[in-house]
């Protein structure tokens, strides 16, 4: 204190040495809450949770060095045959395929498969391919070799509906012990070289761009690549299907879609159940009217027919007007719309083909119907040229390549090359999570993102052993799993609330309440202790 | 002296008698009122409502966890009490009675607290202006017939139970007497957690009053163990009863956790939730800390500097209660300015009571019709009602400020006579 000795000045009394205790007591038991109590409290809150993640894994991951994915196809190769001339066959196949094979990640393996009953050449033609059936879950081709006397053999012939290559080939064409190449070994080896050739090529380019390879391409290959990818729809797990009828007057003003969709659509649909599954719904529109901008039907003498002009096409879903909302539900919607023209304008074609239906990509499809008779109600058999039309279009939507042309091996193709593109994408949303993680070390991590990593990771693991396997239908739940929960992981809602939350701004936020409270008790604080050191000097 | 107490007792027994009388009354002319009243935001908060404990009651009497709806937030006690009584909304004649027995016991307590005459005399200060007195049934009658408490009892808020325990709790440290006073200390702190921090102030005047009463002074730091030892068994002991009541200890988070954490940011006449509505997410956690913490740390403060006057320390700290807790209520601003009277012989030292009053009135008229504009009429916004909470605490803070300073300066001339009556400066 700064009494000492000045009379002359009215300076106030000393104050007395209880009261001045006493005010210290004071002043320390305000800072002891604000150390003992405050600054915990602070570090606590404002500490930024950061779960940890895997991230040596994550960018493995990403790097492709954890899993290199490989597609052993088996196929079983059923023949008449002596078990050890079968082998015999079996093996001298396989070393052909393996010296065609240009891609080693995909490996087709040949299993011998007892054959279901002997019996001769026509019989088994018609089986109905009960023997397949009982076979492995994991094959996914049946040769059956089929010992002919007639026809130029060998000849092949694939099964649409069936995951079964039927090969004619005459007895003497067996190889014997001492070959080492025999013409029947070469052919079977050279059909499925091709019959995988599209799925090769596409896989590798899946390939390719994961790891950033170059792969010399046939150019037109790789064009057609290109547009069938450009035309499909990303992968989703559920597809919406959205079946329209737009007529420009009041006829036909219903359909029989229900049984049409159940007869013709269901099978393809039923086809895809392992894949994705589909919600599906229709809608009839009424007085649908073109849009203003595109040019009327005009009459085509020669044609006997009412044209719309090709540059109209891109046009002629009148967006503003038609209720086509572009997302019901979850998942991406498919649109698949069935224009009936007036009964006047009826014939109406596309201009310069008698093509009436288009394919909008990674929209839907379009049809112009014209039916042969106008009634109130579309019959199904009405709409039998409207649903062929669509399960195309779904089919190439939804990315099935177009050979081989068995619709099993296809599906199954395709599934392969969605569990590889789930798995590579996971991979890299993981990786691009990882170095969200280390570049940026403001953003709160909460646990469900470690879990959602932890979970995908699990998952990419089991994706990977199972396409090893060959079980691609459980590689692709899987890769589908790992996918899901990375995305999940990445677009955390909780994590970009701070990301443009800058230090400055910390300054408007503490200050304006706690300048105030600061102000007094640092100051009161500072008189202490100045008044502290003086008395000390002072004696 | 006779025939003074017997005067006395029969003042106090008309006083209690028309208090009760026109709660009665009010109770039973205007049925539809106490309904109207419990749906004010000024009077009823979610964790003192009387509807949510009437919701939270039917769970319990149809045997579903009460807390599982979100909406009941008070303690589990509460429960068996209420399930006793008839269901309020048929036959509310027993739950008024209730009420309005409350009000009387915690005038009761009030007028003990006037007797004990700790307000102005305590065994280590003496006012110089201690014969400046209310007679305790001036107080208990400023009490009863405040427009805040009646409104309170008409509402049923819960708060007037803890008030009730607040104010017994100092009736009985005044009395230096120990048992009770823990009980009636836990019993607040249990219902509404922030009384534990009356402990400190009033477990020195507790000291004070048994120091008075035997003429010895009791091993301090002895005296305070066992109490806090006492006020932790019989916490402790409630909170068991609580968790075995409802079978598992999820109501922590449900009651005192609500209170903590603040996520039901329904209006009421604090400060904390416009605050908590403009907040950014990741300091919500900071400032709740802070705002919890600024509570806190008056009680330590105030009580070393005015060691030798518990009671005003402890009248004080329920004043910053009503202004500075998460869901403080009118109810808890009626327990201070009730206990203000108390200390008549600081009223001359009061520099700004015009202006408190005057904020005090204004807000009490203006804030209903604020609320009535922003959530009825919709010409106003949350802005309007906020203000007016702000000029409420405003008034409140006054009373506590000045009235705070009036205790220094009244402590002031007692050191230094000479100063008495003049103009001083801080310095």
């Amino acid at each position: 204190m700064s009494t000492g000795g000045n009379e002359e000045r009215k300076n106030p009394p000393p104050e007395t040495k209880h009261s001045l205790w006493l005010r210290r007591a004071v002043i320390a038991s305000f800072w002891a809450v604000v150390a003992f109590l405050g600054l915990p409290v602070w570090w606590k809150t404002t500490a930024i949770y950061r779960a940890d993640l895997p991230l040596q894994d994550m960018t493995a991951w990403a790097n492709g060095q954890v899993c290199k994915p490989i597609f052993p196809i088996h196929i079983a190769v059923q023949a008449p045959l002596l078990p050890h001339d079968a082998h015999h066959l079996i093996h001298a196949t396989q070393q052909t395929l393996n010296d065609l094979s240009d891609f080693p990640a995909h490996q087709l393996r040949l299993v011998f498969a007892e054959p279901p009953q002997p019996a001769n050449a026509s019989q088994q033609v018609v089986a109905d391919g009960s023997g397949t059936a009982e076979l492995d879950d994991t094959v996914a081709l049946a040769v059956r070799l089929i010992p002919v006397e007639t026809g130029a053999t060998p000849r092949s012939q694939l099964q649409p509906f069936l995951a079964t290559l039927d090969i004619y080939y005459s007895p003497s064409q067996i190889p014997s012990e001492s070959s080492t190449n025999s013409p029947l070994a070469t052919y079977i080896a050279q059909e499925l070289h091709q019959l995988y050739a599209q799925e090769r090529v596409r896989l590798s380019g899946l390939y390719s761009n994961a790891a950033s390879q170059s792969e010399s391409l046939s150019p037109e290959l790789a064009v057609q690549l290109q547009r069938d990818s450009a035309r499909a729809f990303k992968y989703a797990p559920t597809y919406h299907l959205t079946f329209s009828l737009f007529t420009p007057t009041s006829t036909p003003s219903a359909w029989d879609i229900e049984a049409a969709l159940r007869q013709y659509m269901n099978p393809i649909l039923e086809s895809f159940s392992g894949i994705s599954n589909f919600t599906i719904d229709t809608q009839v529109q009424l007085y649908a009217n073109f849009s203003p901008s595109i040019r009327q039907p005009e009459y085509d003498n020669d044609a006997k027919a009412w044209t719309i002009f090709k540059e109209d096409v891109g046009g002629f879903i009148n967006a503003a007007e038609w209720p086509l909302s572009p997302s019901i539900g979850r998942g991406p919607t498919i649109n698949f719309a069935l224009y009936v023209p007036d009964e006047a304008q009826s014939p109406l074609f596309v201009q310069g083909s008698r093509d009436n239906s288009w394919l909008v990509p990674q929209w839907g499809g379009l049809m112009i119907l014209n039916p042969q008779s106008y009634q109130a109600t579309l019959t199904k058999e009405a709409l039998v040229p409207a649903m062929q039309v669509f399960s195309t279009q779904l089919s190439s939507l939804l990315g099935l390549p177009q050979t081989p042309a068995s619709l099993p091996l296809r599906i199954s193709t395709l599934i392969r090359i969605h569990a590889t593109s789930l798995l590579f994408s996971a991979s890299s949303t993981l990786g691009a999570l990882a170095q969200v993680y280390q570049k940026m070390p403001t953003i709160p991590v909460p646990d469900p993102v470690a879990k959602s990593v932890d979970l995908s990771l699990a998952h990419l693991h089991r994706a990977c052993e199972l396409l090893r396997d060959g079980r691609f239908q459980d590689a692709l739940e899987n890769a589908r799993t790992a996918d899901g929960e990375a995305e999940k992981a990445f677009f955390e809602r909780s994590m970009v609330g701070q990301v443009y939350f800058p230090d400055e701004h910390k300054v408007a936020v503490y200050l304006p309440l706690l300048g105030p409270v600061a102000v007094p008790l640092v100051m009161a604080a500072l008189k202490e202790i100045k008044s502290g050191i003086a008395a000390v000097k002072g004696r | 002296m006779a025939p003074d107490s017997t005067h006395k007792a029969a003042l106090f027994a008309a006083l209690f008698a028309a208090a009760a009388a026109l709660r009665l009354l009010l109770f039973q002319a205007f049925p539809l009122l106490p309904h109207r009243l419990a749906g004010r935001v000024e009077l009823s908060t979610p964790v003192s409502s009387f509807k949510r404990l009437q919701e939270g009651l039917y769970l319990y009497t149809h045997n579903v966890d009460p807390y599982h709806g979100g909406v009941y937030h008070q303690a589990p006690l509460l429960l068996p009490l209420f399930s006793f009584l008839p269901d309020a909304s048929s036959s509310p004649f027993a739950t008024n009675l209730l009420f309005t027995v409350v009000d009387l016991l915690s005038a009761h307590a009030l007028a003990q607290i006037a007797d004990s005459g700790h307000a102005a005399a305590t065994r280590l200060f003496k006012s110089s202006r201690q014969g400046l007195r209310w007679s305790s049934a001036a107080i208990v009658a400023g009490f009863l017939f405040n427009p805040f408490t009646l409104a309170t009892c008409m509402a049923r808020s819960t708060t007037t139970l803890t008030n009730l325990f607040i104010l017994t709790a100092m009736a009985k440290a005044c009395q230096g007497a120990s048992t009770t006073f823990l009980l009636a200390l836990s019993a607040a702190s249990y219902l509404a957690m922030h009384p534990i921090l009356l402990f400190p102030p009033l477990l020195v005047l507790l000291y004070d009053a048994r120091a008075d009463r035997s003429k010895t002074t009791p091993n301090a730091l002895a005296f305070t163990a066992v109490h806090t030892l006492g006020l932790t068994v019989i916490s402790g002991t409630l909170l068991l009863a609580s968790a075995l009541l409802t079978d598992s200890w999820d109501f922590l988070g449900a009651t005192y956790g609500v209170r903590l954490l603040l996520p039901d940011l329904t209006p009421n006449v604090g400060l904390w939730w416009y605050f908590f509505t403009e907040m950014f997410d990741s300091f919500r956690d900071f400032f709740l800390g802070v705002f919890w913490l600024h509570v806190a740390s008056y009680t330590p403060g105030l009580t070393i500097r005015l060691r030798t006057q518990p009671l005003f320390v402890a009248t004080t700290l329920t004043g910053i209660f009503a202004i500075f807790t998460p869901y403080p209520s009118v109810a808890d601003a009626a327990l201070y300015l009730s206990l203000v009277p108390l200390f008549r012989h600081l009223f001359p030292l009061m520099r700004y009571t015009f202006l408190a009053s005057a904020a005090v009135l204004y807000a009490s008229f203006l804030g209903p019709a604020f609320y009535h504009l922003w959530v009825y009429a919709g010409s106003g916004n949350a802005n309007f009602f906020y203000a007016i909470t702000l000029v409420w605490s405003l008034g409140l803070s006054i009373i506590v400020g000045d009235s705070l300073f009036a205790a220094l300066r009244d402590e002031l001339d007692v050191q230094r006579p000479e100063l008495r009556d003049k103009e001083v400066k801080r310095i």
